[in-house]
């Protein structure tokens, strides 16, 4: 028995590391050829080059998409959290008729599909004026984030014992005293992770991006542009270094959303 | 207008349908320790809620010292409450939930530190100050919870069950810590339960709710020696209950004719209320029954047989049995048994005082 109990083990150990190696290994190919100096991905590898990255940190239409994606992401992460949390609270506060379809309303975007949702969106900011500035990026990925963050808020609020609240209240709290001393509080870690992780969402996004930005160009549309044009180990650089962003950015979501006691020192 | 400091008039309380305060009025003295005691669903949490401003009455009047105060918000008043749960905020450290209180009050830091400091001590807590919440022990959140409750010094304190998540014998000095402090600070306890341990050690008088409405009030002496309704009865302490029908009423002395023969009840004022041939029902409380092993003579004698006990430390509960299996419970100490003897289907003789057999109030009339 034990010798049949390790066997299973082993054969899901190496079964998972290949499903790691699946996922990864396009990501950790794409690293190493931005630091290979050989103009097409093949083997064996050239020597290591910082090249292509200077290529990129020289060429201002990068920087330009760079700067893009920072605006939108830092803009949208925010927006979407605050909606998404005012969707929370109203979820764990009140209980009122179809409250389900407002839940399920505001859960809605990410199950449409990315095209059409970006169609959509392209015809709807046409219309409004605004299809190519910045704030109609914005705007599509405040309304592609704002369902994850509530999701993340509403967890963490759930584990709130519905007392605390009225037990603030009844310590002479107000109620928007009690808004900025106990639930916003009890909810930080959540609210954080939320902004990281919208933040990273829209960092990502290209269907929409593709569709709505115009000429502000965000990082993976200029990764695109440049891919259509010709096979330059530039993208590989780009890549890896949006790569690096988003990871960070869900590593630090992950950490504050499992996280279960806020420290307090 | 002489009040009491809490009143409560006429004051009901539904939920949607369903009633769960039906009118209810009693007052609450200043300085008073007063336990509101049912089972769980009574209505004595929701009564407690909405002194506390966290339910609206439905109707009726609350008022505290003269002042209505149905409309005043939760946060405006001055009755904080000692939560079930406790709910300390787990986000804040000892002392910043000690201070929560004076926070929202305006209360400057360097003062509002002292002011808890002080409570922490007086809670002998104060080397946690800096602690978090989850790195106490049960007792001493239950003290952290005290001291938040009372560092803005309310003239009543509310207290929701606030020993049940405890241990049997953590109770038992946690409720010395609550009566002495309550005796020191002269302040109004309201204190809800359904343990009637709790409330009968630490109430200078105990309401009874059952299905929102009051049964009895009165001191935990008055509800235990004289329960004013079957269901006070049937609650509180460990009473035979005995149905019958009145044979003769001579001045306090009345004789009812039950299953078990006539059993004889003195009372100074409430058997006067009952006429001959009413059907009634007596109390004999558990432990107010002598037996012994020989004829006594007394008034009220039955023989019974011995067909179960159960043995709870110091008090043994017996349970006995006449010619015609009607069950009497009696209730002694472990030591006035033992020269008893007893074994199972010997055969005993039980008497007790007419003083203290009584008649419930409500009567069952033809």
């Amino acid at each position: 028995m034990m010798v049949n109990d390790k066997s299973i083990v082993w054969i899901l150990k190496i079964y998972l590391l290949i499903i790691f190696v699946f996922i990864f290994m396009p990501i950790i190919t794409s690293v190493v050829f931005s630091f290979n100096s050989d103009r097409f991905p093949s083997l064996p590898l050239g020597h290591f080059t910082w090249n292509w990255y200077d290529k990129v940190y020289y060429d201002s239409e990068t920087w330009d998409a760079i700067r893009t994606s920072i605006i939108v992401a830092l803009s949208a992460s925010v927006l979407a959290t605050i909606i998404g949390f005012c969707t929370a609270y109203t979820d764990f506060r009140y209980s009122f008729r179809f409250k389900n379809a407002y839940l399920a309303l505001a859960l809605l975007p990410p199950t449409i599909p990315l095209i059409i949702l970006a169609l959509a969106m392209l015809a709807w900011f046409s219309k409004l004026g605004i299809s190519g500035q910045i704030w109609a990026l914005i705007i599509a990925h405040t309304v592609l984030g704002a369902p994850f963050a509530m999701a993340i808020i509403r967890l963490r609020l759930q584990q709130m014992d519905k007392d605390l609240e009225s037990a603030a209240w009844n310590l002479g709290a107000s109620e928007w005293a009690t808004m900025r001393h106990v639930i916003i509080p009890f909810a930080l870690p959540s609210i954080i992770s939320a902004l990281c992780l919208t933040m990273a969402v829209s960092f990502d996004e290209f269907a929409i991006a593709w569709f709505v930005s115009g000429l502000n160009k965000s990082v993976p549309v200029v990764i695109l542009e440049i891919l259509q044009g010709n096979v330059d180990p530039q993208i590989n650089a780009i890549g890896s270094f949006v790569f690096a962003t988003t990871m960070t950015l869900v590593v630090i979501a992950q950490l504050f959303l499992f996280t279960k006691k806020p420290n307090n020192h | 207008m002489n009040e009491g400091q809490i009143v409560l008039e006429n004051v009901t309380k539904n939920f949607g349908g369903s009633v769960a305060v039906e009118p209810i009025n009693f007052e609450i003295k200043a300085g008073e320790f007063l336990a509101i005691m049912g089972s769980s669903g009574c209505g004595k949490t929701t009564t407690l809620r909405m002194l506390a401003g966290l339910e609206t009455p439905s109707s009726g009047e609350i008022r505290l010292n003269g002042e209505r105060m149905n409309e005043l918000k939760a946060h405006e008043r001055e009755t904080p409450l000692v939560w079930q749960t406790l709910a300390l905020f787990p986000f804040l450290n000892v002392i910043e939930n000690v201070e929560f209180g004076l926070k929202m009050r305006g209360v400057e830091k360097p003062e509002r530190t002292e002011r808890a400091l002080k409570w922490l001590k007086r809670m002998e807590i104060e080397q946690f100050a800096n602690r978090s919440i989850d790195q106490l022990s049960g007792g001493q959140r239950q003290r952290v919870a005290l001291a938040r409750a009372l560092v803005t010094e309310p003239p009543v304190l509310l207290l929701d069950e606030p020993l049940s998540a405890l241990d049997a014998n953590l109770v038992v000095r946690m409720q010395s810590v609550l009566t002495r402090l309550q005796k020191e600070l002269g302040i109004t306890f309201v204190y809800v339960t359904h343990s009637q341990s709790e409330a009968f050690a630490m109430a200078d008088r105990v309401v009874i709710m059952s299905a929102g409405v009051i049964e009895q009030i009165g001191s935990p002496r008055e509800i235990y020696r004289s329960p004013a309704s079957r269901f006070v009865a049937e609650f509180v302490g460990t009473n035979n209950i005995i149905s019958g029908n009145i044979k003769e009423i001579k001045g306090n002395t009345m004789i009812c004719n039950t299953a078990f023969g006539t059993i004889e009840s003195k009372q100074e004022d409430r058997n006067t209320r009952h006429q001959k041939g009413n059907d009634v029902e007596l109390v004999i409380s558990a432990d107010m029954i002598e037996l012994s092993q020989e004829h006594t003579f007394s008034e009220n004698e039955i023989q019974l047989q011995f067909v179960a006990e159960e043995f709870t430390g110091s008090v043994v509960t017996l349970y006995f049995e006449d010619a015609n299996k009607n069950e009497l419970i009696v209730q002694k100490q472990q030591r006035e048994i033992e020269p008893l003897e007893l074994t199972y289907g010997c055969q005993i003789f039980a008497h007790w005082n007419p003083i203290n057999v009584f008649c419930l109030p409500d009567v069952k009339t033809e």
